[in-house]
C-alpha cells in the first residue's frame, strides 16, 4: 500500500510536468473533437497523429495518445444526446435514452450525468490499473515462451470472437494480419521474406500506413459515398443540474456501469464499445427505471457512459502489464511504443516507471480536464458539428499524407497507404472487420518469436503448450470462446447485443 | 439458390492471399519444428488462412443472400483497364532515364490507373481521393511540401461535387498555413518546403 502511494506520488510528479500536462490536455481536446465529429474515430486519429509523437519523449507521446482514446468517449456522448448522432461506436446506445431525454427537455441533465459518470468511472478504473498493474506484472514474469504464445493466441481469438459480424471471417482477418506481419527480415536468420527485393520492406510493412489506409482513408471514401445527414440542433440544453430523484436513479447505474466496464475493458478483444453495450443490456434488465426505457431513462445514459470510459482505461492493463494489445487502439499504442524503442511487456513497469505511473496519473488528470472541457464548453463542440465534411476531409487527407511520409521520409510509405486504402475499401464492401487485422499484425511477429523459442526449449515437441498449466488454461479458454460462438443460440445473442 | 456474395468474395480474397503466400514461401527454408526456419511460421499462417478461406467460401452458400453493391458495366471495364494501365505503365516509366528513382514509376503508374478508374462514376470518389495521395507522393520531393499539398487538396476537392472554387482556394490557404505551422515550424520534419529545380 505504501509502495502504491509512493508510486502514485512519483507518477503525479511525472504527469504534472508542464509538457505532459499540456499534451494530456491536447490529447483530451483532440479526442473530444473527434468524438463529437462522426466519421472519424480514435483509431484513425491516433494513427494519423502517430508520426507527430515521434519527436516527443515516449511518456509524453503515450499520454497524448491515451488522452485521445478516452477523450473520444466523452465527446461521443455529446452528439449522441443532442443530435441522436453517435460520434463513436461506443456512443450508439447513448442515443437510445440520451436523445429521448433531450427531447424531454433534460438534455443538460443527460450531458451532466454522462460527464460525471464518466469521470467517476475513469477515476475508479485508474485506481484499478494502478493496483493491478504491478500484481499482474509479477504473474507475467513467471510466464515462459509457451505461455506467452498461448496468451497471444487467446487475445487474437477473443478479439475475433467479439468483433462484429461473422466469427470465421474475423478469425480470417486476424490471420490475414499475422500474414502481413510476416513481411520483412526474419529476425533469427536475417533472410528477407516477402519483400520482393524492395529495400523499404525489409523492416516490414509500415504500421502507420496500414492503420491510416485501412481506417483513415478508406473511411473518408466511404463517408463521401454516403449522403451527408446532419441535423441542425433543435433542442435546448437546459439546466445541467440533476434533480434529487435523478441522482437517486443514476447513482447505482453509474456504479454498475463502472464495474462491468472495468471488467470488459480488461478482456482481450474488449474495449469501450463492448462495455457500453454490455452495460445498456444490464440496465435494461436490472435498473429500477427499466420500465421507462425507451422514453428517456437516465439509467440508460449513466450506465453505458460510465462503462465505456471505465473500459477505455482498463483496456490499458493487458498492454501495460503483459504487452498484449486487447483492441485496435491498443495495437496502435504498441506500435507507438515500439517506434519509441520500448518493447511492451511485463518488464515495462520496472524499466519504465515514469511511463507506467505517469500514464496512470495523467489518465486521472485527463479525466478531470475532460469534465471541464466538456460541461461548460458544450456550445463550442456543437458548433464544431456545423463544419461541413467537405472542408474536413481534405484536412484529414493532408495530415495523413504528411504524417506517413515523415516517418521514414520516403514517398514509398505514401503509396503503401494508397494500397492499404484500397484494401480497406474492399474490406468494407465485403463486410470484413478490419480491427482484428491490426491486432494480428502487431501480435504476429511476437507470436512467431515465442513459438520458436518455446519449440526450441521443448525440442520440437508441441506438447509443451498443454503441459505447462498456465498455457493449458489459456488455450482451454481460447477453445471455449471459439466453441461457444459456434453455437447458434449464443451467436444470435451476440448479434442482438452488437446491434444495440 | 442465392449465395452470400460478400462472404463468397471474402473467401476468394483469403484463398488467393493464402495461395500466393504459400507459393512465395517455397523460396524459404522450412526447418524443423525444433529449429524453425524462416519459412515455418509463414507455412503455418498461410495453411491456416487457406483453411479459413475455404470455410468462409463454404459458409457463403448457406448464410443467406447478401448481394454486393450494384456496379455498372463501365465500372468493371475501368477497373480492369485501370489495373492493366498501372501494371503496363510501370516498366515503361521505369525504363525512362531520370524517372527511375524515388518511386516515380510506381507513383505515375498508379496515377494513370486511378485516372482511368475516375472516369466511371462508381469509382470516382475512391479514385480521386487516392489520386490526391498519389500526386502528393509524386510532387513532394522535387516540388516541395507547398506544391504537393496544393495539388492534393485540388485533386481531392473534385471528389465532392459540392465544392466551389472560392471555398477550395480558402481551404488551400488555410491548410498550407496550418501544415506549415504544425509540421515545419513546430515539428521541423525533414522535407523540402518550396520547389527545387
Amino acid at each position: 500500500m505504501d509502495l502504491l502511494i509512493a508510486n502514485l506520488v512519483h507518477g503525479f510528479g511525472v504527469a504534472l510536468s508542464l509538457d505532459n500536462l499540456l499534451f494530456a490536455l491536447l490529447g483530451a481536446f483532440i479526442g473530444t473533437a473527434i468524438g463529437v465529429l462522426p466519421g472519424i474515430g480514435p483509431v484513425a486519429t491516433i494513427s494519423l497523429l502517430l508520426p507527430i509523437t515521434f519527436g516527443q519523449p515516449a511518456t509524453t507521446a503515450i499520454i497524448m495518445l491515451a488522452g485521445i482514446y478516452y477523450g473520444a468517449q466523452y465527446g461521443g456522448s455529446t452528439t449522441a444526446i443532442l443530435l441522436n448522432l453517435p460520434g463513436e461506436v461506443s456512443a450508439v446506445v447513448t442515443t437510445l435514452e440520451g436523445y429521448k431525454m433531450a427531447r424531454n427537455g433534460r438534455a443538460g441533465a443527460a450531458l451532466a450525468i454522462a460527464a460525471i459518470g464518466s469521470f467517476f468511472a475513469g477515476s475508479v478504473a485508474t485506481i484499478l490499473v494502478a493496483a493491478s498493474g504491478p500484481l499482474l506484472t509479477e504473474v507475467a514474469l513467471s510466464f515462459g515462451p509457451a505461455d506467452y504464445f498461448s496468451l497471444m493466441l487467446l487475445g487474437l481469438i477473443i478479439s475475433a470472437v467479439l468483433a462484429q459480424g461473422s466469427v470465421v471471417k474475423s478469425v480470417g482477418m486476424v490471420v490475414f494480419g499475422v500474414a502481413l506481419g510476416l513481411v520483412g527480415t526474419d529476425v533469427q536468420t536475417g533472410q528477407q521474406r516477402f519483400t520482393f527485393g524492395v529495400p523499404e520492406l525489409s523492416d516490414g510493412l509500415n504500421f502507420a500506413a496500414i492503420a491510416m489506409g485501412v481506417f483513415g482513408i478508406a473511411e473518408i471514401i466511404l463517408n463521401l459515398e454516403r449522403p451527408e445527414v446532419r441535423e441542425v440542433l433543435t433542442t435546448k440544453v437546459g439546466s445541467m443540474f440533476l434533480t434529487k430523484e435523478e441522482w437517486k436513479r443514476a447513482t447505482p447505474s453509474v456504479l454498475r456501469g463502472t464495474l462491468i466496464g472495468s471488467a470488459l475493458g480488461i478482456l482481450p478483444g474488449g474495449g469501450a464499445s463492448l462495455a457500453s453495450f454490455g452495460s445498456y443490456m444490464m440496465e435494461r434488465k436490472m435498473s429500477k427505471g427499466r420500465n421507462e426505457f425507451g422514453t428517456g431513462a437516465i439509467e440508460g445514459v449513466a450506465g453505458p457512459e460510465a462503462a465505456n470510459n471505465a473500459a477505455a482505461q482498463t483496456s490499458f492493463i493487458p498492454l501495460l502489464t503483459l504487452g498484449i494489445p486487447s483492441n485496435a487502439v491498443m495495437a496502435l499504442m504498441v506500435g507507438a511504443l515500439i517506434i519509441q524503442g520500448i518493447q511492451p511487456g511485463p518488464r515495462m513497469v520496472e524499466a519504465q516507471p515514469d511511463l507506467f505511473w505517469g500514464l496512470i496519473c495523467s489518465m486521472w488528470l485527463g479525466n478531470l480536464m475532460l469534465l471541464i472541457i466538456n460541461l461548460p464548453m458544450i456550445g463550442m463542440w456543437v458548433k464544431l458539428l456545423q463544419v461541413p465534411y467537405k472542408y474536413m476531409y481534405p484536412a484529414i487527407l493532408s495530415f495523413c499524407a504528411i504524417g506517413v511520409y515523415s516517418i521514414n521520409n520516403n514517398v514509398f510509405d505514401v503509396y503503401q497507404t494508397v494500397f492499404f486504402a484500397i484494401l480497406g475499401y474492399a474490406f468494407a464492401k465485403l463486410k470484413m472487420e478490419p480491427a482484428p487485422l491490426l491486432v494480428g499484425f502487431v501480435l504476429g511477429p511476437m507470436m512467431e518469436e515465442h513459438l520458436r523459442r518455446a519449440m526450441l526449449l521443448s525440442r520440437g515437441d508441441p506438447i509443451v503448450f498443454i503441459e505447462r498449466p498456465i498455457s493449458a488454461v489459456l488455450l482451454a479458454i481460447a477453445a471455449l470462446a471459439l466453441g461457444l460462438m459456434l453455437l447458434p443460440a449464443l451467436r444470435k445473442k451476440k448479434e442482438a447485443a452488437m446491434a444495440g | 439458390m442465392r449465395i452470400n456474395a460478400k462472404d463468397f468474395w471474402s473467401g476468394v480474397l483469403l484463398l488467393t492471399l493464402a495461395a500466393v503466400g504459400l507459393w512465395l514461401n517455397l523460396d524459404h527454408t522450412l526447418g524443423s519444428a525444433r529449429r524453425m526456419g524462416p519459412g515455418y511460421m509463414p507455412m503455418l499462417t498461410f495453411w491456416l488462412l487457406l483453411g479459413l478461406g475455404a470455410i468462409v467460401l463454404g459458409i457463403s452458400f448457406v448464410s443467406g443472400s447478401d448481394p454486393l453493391e450494384k456496379w455498372a458495366k463501365l465500372d468493371f471495364v475501368t477497373l480492369f483497364v485501370g489495373i492493366g494501365v498501372t501494371l503496363g505503365a510501370y516498366p515503361i516509366i521505369a525504363a525512362v532515364p531520370g524517372l527511375a528513382n524515388n518511386w516515380y514509376p510506381l507513383g505515375i503508374a498508379l496515377m494513370l490507373g486511378l485516372g482511368v478508374m475516375a472516369v466511371s462514376p462508381g469509382w470516382r470518389k475512391l479514385a480521386l481521393i487516392l489520386a490526391a495521395m498519389t500526386v502528393f507522393g509524386i510532387l513532394l520531393d522535387q516540388g516541395g511540401l507547398m506544391l504537393a499539398l496544393t495539388a492534393l487538396i485540388i485533386v481531392s476537392a473534385f471528389a465532392e461535387p459540392k465544392h466551389r472554387p472560392l471555398g477550395v482556394l480558402g481551404m488551400i490557404v488555410f491548410l498550407l498555413v496550418l501544415c506549415w505551422w504544425v509540421f515545419i515550424y513546430e515539428l521541423d520534419i525533414r522535407v523540402n518546403v518550396w520547389p527545387m529545380f
